[in-house]
């Protein structure tokens, strides 16, 4: 039985690059710049939206990756 | 009253009814059954299953309502919390939770923190849950009383029976298979809808000018970066907090499918959005929002608008299966924790099965007469009150959870004073209004965390029993 720290959990990094991004969107807030006439703060939103979305294929497949290495 | 939507509506609404029917006798068989569909769900269902739960009214109506009222960037925000809530809910809490093997969160709270934190978290299941139901009804009465033509009070009473009457029947079993159709109906639904708006628009960068054109404010942050903030920590919390969510997660086979599903549904959700970005612009370009009685009206306004009626009844019927799924995930999960979480744990632990069942469906009766008195004068935009919602449960209990699965040393008079502390700053905000709307849990929700660190530093160490346990909750890493 492998001991892995909980900091080196997979969940526990992508949370982390999760809120850099929140981080990132919230505290700039650029309210003022406009694409399309939409404030990027809403593009910057939309463009997270796919981010999550890897972020979330990422966790599922590094988990069964850790999952294939405990096995074999 | 609209005939052709009306009977698609009751052809639909009878047919999931007879599927909860059906269902019905598969669901007496265990008490395990009727919570979590007897754990055997696969990545295909439960895929459906997680976002139709996830995917409350408010997902579609609510959203796409205000979006149209407060700008596209508000719209924005809603997504970019709801699309995380899957994912962030995976990273921190799901793997680990079902390794706890635990069927409710009450139950979780229990194992963890022992009786006194399940009593009062299931106390905040139950407040929370009911209150949840309130923007389900509003929605639900505002298409009934449009499509019927009945006043909405009376389609707020006769569709909140109705869906009490649904999930008393079948349980988790019926509407995690009815989640299913409901889940496909309403995407299909919505992204039909979506091409006939960039149609009819000649494209999106058009209909985009075609809405600023009509709202020069559609683009624009209009309200303080509090509230964006508040909701989107609010949703993005949604599925740690969400007992409806969490008790999807445990109907799935094993933890592989559990994981593989939410990421599936996290897809469905994107596609979700990516079409209602295209409703709200649509909504705007019409220019009639002012003129509604209830703004969240504007998304059945836009499918009249470019739907031919058989279609638009389609629609709807995907529209009320979305809220009756949601609500019925949220009766089952107040249910559940009068029933299994207070009275089987600690009034009557020998009640029979038969009993606590009965008694869920009596909780779930008086929850929904709780629900639709609310509902009958809603207060406030169906986006704006599930914010709330939101943020009283994270405020409550969302770091109870996640550290009490990641932290060995938070205990139980530490876990107590974050939950009651974060809930008691929670209310006294909403009642005093000091806060732009939604802002609530940005205070709330620190300083329930303070407060569990603080007091269970301050108090002994949880046993080394318990410290083991949370040690085992990571054991799927490393065996």
């Amino acid at each position: 039985m492998a001991s892995r720290s909980k900091f080196l959990d997979p969940g526990l990094i992508l949370t982390v690059v999760l809120v850099i991004y929140a981080a990132f969107v919230f505290i700039w807030w650029p309210t003022d710049i406009y694409w399309l006439g939409i404030s990027l703060v809403g593009w910057l939103m939309f463009v997270g939206l796919f981010f999550w979305f890897g972020l979330g294929i990422i966790y599922a497949l590094w988990i069964e990756r850790i999952e294939g290495k405990n096995d074999s | 009253m609209q005939v052709t939507e009306s009977v698609i509506l009751l052809v639909y609404l009878l047919a999931m009814t007879l599927f909860g029917i059906y269902f019905y006798k598969r669901a007496r068989q265990s008490e395990n059954d009727y919570f979590t569909a007897g754990q055997s769900i696969n990545t295909f269902v439960g895929a459906f299953a997680i976002f139709a739960a996830v995917a409350s009214s408010s997902s579609l109506m609510g959203a796409v309502g205000s979006g149209v009222a407060l700008g596209v960037p508000y719209f924005f925000t809603y997504a970019f919390g709801v699309i995380a809530i899957l994912p962030f809910s995976m990273f921190l809490v799901s793997g680990q939770i079902r390794r706890a093997g635990v069927k409710t969160l009450p139950e979780f709270f229990k194992q963890r923190f022992g009786n006194s934190v399940q009593m009062v978290a299931a106390g905040i299941v139950v407040v929370g849950m009911t209150f949840y139901m309130v923007p389900q009804l509003t929605a639900s009465g505002l298409i009934g009383s449009h499509v019927l033509g009945i006043n909405y009070t009376t389609a707020v009473i006769v569709l909140g029976l109705g869906f009490t009457l649904y999930a008393a029947l079948g349980g988790m079993w019926a509407i995690t298979y009815t989640d299913l159709i409901q889940g496909a109906v309403m995407l299909i639904g919505i992204v039909v809808l979506a091409l006939f708006i960039l149609v009819d628009h000649n494209g999106f960068v058009a209909l985009i000018n075609d809405a600023l054109a009509v709202d020069p404010a559609f683009g624009d942050v209009t309200q303080p970066w509090m509230s964006y903030f508040g909701l989107f920590i609010a949703f993005l919390w949604f599925g740690i907090i969400s007992p409806s969510v969490v008790m999807r997660n445990f109907a799935s086979r094993d933890a592989r499918t559990a994981r593989r599903s939410a990421m599936w549904a996290c897809l469905i959700y994107l596609i979700l959005f990516l079409a209602g970005f295209m409703v709200t612009s649509a909504g705007a370009s019409m220019g009639i929002v002012d003129s509604l009685a209830n703004k969240d009206m504007i998304f059945v306004s836009v499918i009249e608008q470019y739907l031919p009626p058989i279609l638009g009844g389609i629609m709807l019927a995907g529209l009320m299966a979305a809220i009756m799924s949601s609500a019925d995930a949220m009766l089952l999960a107040i249910s559940a924790g009068i029933a299994h979480d207070i009275y089987k744990e600690h009034i009557n632990p020998k009640a029979t099965e038969r009993f606590v069942t009965g008694l869920g469906l009596a909780v779930m009766i008086i929850a929904s007469i709780v629900g639709i008195i609310i509902a009958i004068d809603p207060p406030g935009l169906i986006a704006i009150m599930v914010g709330w919602v939101g943020g009283f449960l994270l405020s409550g209990f969302g770091f109870p959870i996640v550290l009490g699965l990641w932290w060995k040393r938070a205990n139980t008079t530490g876990a107590l004073a974050g939950m009651l502390g974060g809930v008691i700053v929670f209310l006294i905000l909403v009642v005093g209004q000091w806060l732009p709307t939604n802002a609530e849990p940005i205070i709330a929700a620190p300083v329930s965390l303070l407060l569990l660190i603080i007091v269970s530093l301050m108090t002994e160490p949880p046993s080394k029993a318990v410290q083991d346990q949370v040690d085992y909750y990571h054991t799927h890493l490393h065996e």
